[in-house]
């Protein structure tokens, strides 16, 4: 009965669209149903940091209108959050207490800002910048705001240094080497990125990892560093990249670890429930790790791949997909990501 | 009339002499605190509701049934400690109370309360779904303890002597609560202690900057004080033969605990730089030398394994790796203590597997593991981790810690019966194949956690005193006492879970044994203690004054307020699901279901009958009369 078949796929990233557009590309028939806690439509993620400045508006990131959806006949469920999945009754619960019956899901859900275990204490302090909701938020902060100081960082910590200059902000940037996502960098990549960084007019701070406090004074704040030493600021930003959004999963049945574990055809150990994105962790030989992919074109590819798995027509994931990351100037050879503190 | 249908279907319960309870048998004699003739109806018939006028206790299994389900955190603690009431205490800032209230349950509370397992958070209503988080249990009952006041009144409710004399081999958890009851009951006992001092793993498992020792002193002290002889240094078996103790003494209970380390049983294990996560826990606590390298790898997933990252640590070990075979949704101990291995700078490294450890003469140099993958195991709830064939890769390290469990060591020079590699019991009890000796905690049960170690060693003393008195001189009851009031706020339901200051993380490395968790303030004891729901409070409605307004479903924070057409029975007596209905003709009954219900007070404040009725509900133990 393949009419009755319900398509979920809960998240409106580059990993669900493309997932979405695939399937209704494959199966005119199916329902399909696209889900996102987020109240925005799809938007660019690389256009975020420019947002936050004021650069450009919110409808300047949206990539792909409402109508293209009805057009797919995708139905789109936007600022609905899955709050649990049951596999064994094919259910998901939204926060509205809502039940959606699925008959296979696919789990592209992305991922949100990874905070720091040892900035656990005043983590209320600083902002982040993982979605949209964030960097509204930010954006808010910037207006007000003069003096930055940015902990991190990771491949969009870069493009916002660059964009606050622009704006006219005072930007220091405290380096956290060994901590750097996805990957820690090496003395060669550290000295590349400092001097793309000194020459965007940014103070980089290389050995004063890690901020021991950070407290709110007056209208601002004023950190710790290691040393003792005190610096004041206006906004603290903090920049460690991203770790999947399986939280929800945990208790499900779904296995997860740092993300949903699947196979080689983005299968998770439950049946008709796939992950693919940001949020997808696969078991790579040759790597004889796992690991999780980054980056827009990889989860595309991902989303496509996973359709087509769930369709019945076996495509297996491409273990090294040839992606190098240029970082405002600064390129890092990695599609993917295996560990965080 | 609907006042007619509410009177359930099912026949009433009845007591047979054989100490069963059954539906069908007439009642031979009436319970001596049989409470259910004050049920609401005609004569003849049984329904759960009860108006409770004064104070009354049951025997009746539908209580039991009623405590176990609607009282979580209670039913989860093995030794059913009485949670709703100490919270409560606190609330009324009484810490003193609070505090012995815990004792009369579990005998550490001060203990317990800084390295509780704490299942009873895992049950708490306050954790479901939709509802927030548990509250911080563990931590009010260390409150209670931290905020008594000084030389607070000890209270234990003595039985005269027995002249009988009991021998309890070790001295740990289940020793502890063994040697207590048994004091407490008249007995002479004498507790033998291989160790130089009393405590067993609390005081050579746990790191004192988890349990500080003068605290745990002073409540082992506590019970030393009822008459207990403590012999240290004594190892049964070798300083003295367990049939000795047998012609000595008129029983004997051993709680010899599980001190034997399993071991990685891998190539490599003997090399120098592999220690056992228990043997460097215990020369720690001894205040021995152990080596500790720059790179530390720990090795399995529990608080051994947790304490041993953290130990190291602070002996200045560069980096420490856990490495663990499944995932941290399957480690065995607590969020909590995942967040503080972290935020001193531990890493956890999931589904790996050990494959053998490396090294040159002698000397460890690394650990070659395999990846695992995650399959169900055969229940469908846990998972077992399978290696990966061709995915090893090794990992440097100068020490390498296994902590992967323990067993027993159990060489008294006498057969026993074993189990595997745990010592036998007789089914639902403690006394082992010989005679007179009684067997609890963690050698009969393999590793658990302190509280279960400790409930079994005080049951094992009933079961000792029941041989010597020729019957139960104590009995649980379910004591009902009519509330007036609420005691709840609806506002209470949204504060936030009151985090416990910890030690900033230099300050723990610098001195190994400061305290990590310092405390709650009255003020924060007292704002979390509100979080509580008093699940203890048992709401009904009386539907023969009901007017079946529905205003109280109206008011209803969620679906806990039914309109229902039957209530099932459980094989055992107590009630089960309620069935509801929507259609009026069917309904019999407006009721609470008190398993949804979170006592939040808003039905009844806002019922116009005043048909509400809240009753304050406690598992107490009573003495049994003779």
């Amino acid at each position: 009965m393949p009419k009755d078949d319900h398509y979920v796929i809960i998240g409106n990233g580059p990993a669900g669209n493309s997932a979405a557009d695939t399937l209704r590309k494959e199966d005119p028939e199916a329902k399909i149903t696209l889900i996102s806690d987020e109240k925005s439509l799809y938007y660019y993620k690389h256009r975020v940091p420019l947002y936050t400045v004021g650069g450009c508006e919110p409808e300047d990131l949206s990539i792909r209108p409402y109508r293209s959806y009805l057009e797919n006949r995708i139905r789109l469920r936007l600022g609905q959050r899955v709050e649990k999945v049951v596999p064994a009754e094919k259910l998901l619960y939204l926060n509205h207490m809502e039940k959606v019956h699925y008959t296979k899901l696919i789990l592209a859900v992305g991922a949100s800002a990874r905070r720091l275990p040892n900035h656990a204490g005043f983590a209320d302090h600083l902002y982040c910048l993982a979605g949209l909701d964030d960097a509204r938020r930010v954006r808010k902060a910037m207006m007000a705001a003069s003096r930055l100081v940015v902990l991190g960082g990771d491949l969009i910590s870069m493009g916002f240094a660059r964009e606050a200059r622009k704006a006219g902000k005072e930007v220091v940037f405290i380096l956290y080497s060994s901590l750097f996502w996805p990957v820690s960098l090496k003395e060669e990549i550290q000295q590349s990125v400092t001097k793309r960084l000194n020459s965007l007019g940014v103070k980089v701070m290389s050995d004063a990892e890690p901020v021991t406090d950070v407290r709110p004074e007056g209208e601002g704040y004023t950190l710790t560093l290691p040393d003792g030493e005190e610096m004041s600021t206006d906004l603290v930003l903090s920049f460690f990249g991203s770790v999947p959004n399986i939280r929800f999963l945990v208790g499900s049945g779904i296995n997860t670890e740092k993300g949903v574990l699947v196979d080689h055809l983005m299968r998770s150990n439950q049946e008709d429930v796939y992950a693919c994105g940001d949020c997808a962790q696969i078991y790579n030989p040759e790597l004889k790790d796992y690991w999780v992919s980054v980056g827009w074109g990889n989860a595309e590819a991902q989303g496509e791949l996973t359709a087509m798995n769930l369709l019945g027509r076996e495509k297996v994931i491409d273990y090294q997909p040839k992606e190098i990351f240029e970082m405002d100037g600064v390129t890092i050879r990695t599609s993917w990501w295996k560990t965080f503190a | 009339m609907l006042t007619q249908r509410i009177l359930f279907s099912h026949p009433p319960l009845k007591k047979t002499g054989d100490g069963f309870f059954t539906g069908q048998t007439p009642r031979e004699k009436p319970m001596k605190r049989e409470i259910y003739s004050s049920q609401v109806g005609t004569e003849g018939t049984s329904g759960m509701l009860r108006i409770i006028k004064e104070i009354a206790f049951s025997d009746d299994p539908r209580d039991f049934g009623y405590m176990a389900d609607n009282v979580p955190c209670q039913h989860a603690c093995p030794a059913a400690t009485n949670i709703p009431g100490y919270i409560r205490c606190i609330t009324e800032n009484r810490y003193g109370r609070s505090y012995e209230l815990n004792r009369s349950y579990n005998i550490l509370p001060a203990t317990l309360g800084r390295i509780c397992s704490r299942p009873c958070e895992a049950a708490c209503r306050h954790g479901e779904d939709d509802l927030g988080d548990p509250v911080n249990i563990c931590q009010l009952k260390r409150a209670a303890a931290d905020l008594k006041p000084a030389m607070h009144r000890i209270k234990e409710d003595l039985y005269a002597p027995s002249g009988k004399s009991v021998a309890v081999i070790g001295s740990g958890p289940a020793g502890i609560g063994a040697a207590h009851d048994l004091a407490v009951y008249g007995h002479n006992v004498t507790l033998f202690e291989n160790m130089p001092e009393a405590g067993g793993m609390l005081r050579y498992g746990i790191p004192a900057f988890r349990l500080p020792r003068d605290i745990l002193n002073l409540e082992i002290a506590n019970v030393l004080r009822l008459g207990v002889t403590l012999q240290t240094r004594v190892l049964v078996g070798h300083d003295i033969l367990l049939k000795d103790l047998l012609k000595k003494y008129d029983a004997v209970i051993t709680t010899v605990g599980c001190m034997e380390p399993n071991r990685l049983g891998v190539e490599g294990g003997e090399m120098d730089g592999v220690v056992s996560g228990l043997d460097y826990m215990v020369r720690t606590n001894l205040g021995q030398e152990v080596e500790t390298g720059r790179r530390v790898i720990v090795v399995g997933d529990g608080f051994t394994a947790m304490d041993c990252a953290r130990t190291s640590l602070r002996k200045g070990a560069e980096s420490v790796r856990i490495n663990i075979r499944a995932t941290e949704e399957y480690m065995p101990v607590d969020d909590h203590e995942i967040r503080e291995v972290k935020v001193e700078g531990a890493r956890i490294y999931s589904l790996v597997s050990t494959q053998r450890i490396l090294g040159s003469h002698g000397k460890v140099e690394g650990i070659e593991f395999l990846r695992t993958r995650l399959e169900d195991s055969p229940d469908g709830i846990g998972r077992i981790a399978v290696p990966i064939d061709h995915s090893e890769f090794v990992m440097e390290a100068d020490t390498i810690i296994s902590a992967i469990g323990q067993h027993p060591k159990v060489e008294f020079g006498q057969p026993l019966e074993m189990h595997g590699q745990r010592i036998g019991v007789r089914p639902g009890c403690f006394l082992t194949s010989v005679d007179r000796l009684y067997a609890a905690g963690d050698c009969v049960t393999g590793a658990s956690n302190v509280i279960s170690a400790l409930a079994a060693g005080r049951k094992a003393a009933h079961e000792v005193d029941e041989r010597f008195a020729g019957r139960r001189r104590k009995a649980l009851l379910v004591r009902f006492e009519p509330a007036e009031q609420t005691d709840r706020d609806r506002e209470y339901d949204f504060i936030k879970p009151v985090v416990m200051p910890t030690l900033p993380v230099k300050d723990r490395l610098e001195e190994p044994d400061n305290e990590v968790e310092l405390g709650y303030s009255e003020g924060e004891a007292g704002k979390e203690s509100l979080r509580c729901y008093l699940c203890s409070l048992k709401y009904e409605i009386d539907v023969s004054r009901c007017i079946y307004c529905s205003m109280c479903i109206d008011v209803a924070p969620r679906d806990c307020i039914k309109m229902i057409s039957s209530v099932a029975q459980r094989p055992d007596g107590s009630y089960g699901e309620y069935g509801e209905t929507g259609n009026w003709n069917d309904v019999v009954a407006i009721a609470i279901d008190n398993k949804r219900c979170i006592r939040c007070g808003k039905c009844y404040e806002v019922c116009p009958m005043n048909c509400i009725t809240i009753t304050k509900t406690e598992l107490v133990e009573v003495d049994r009369e003779e």
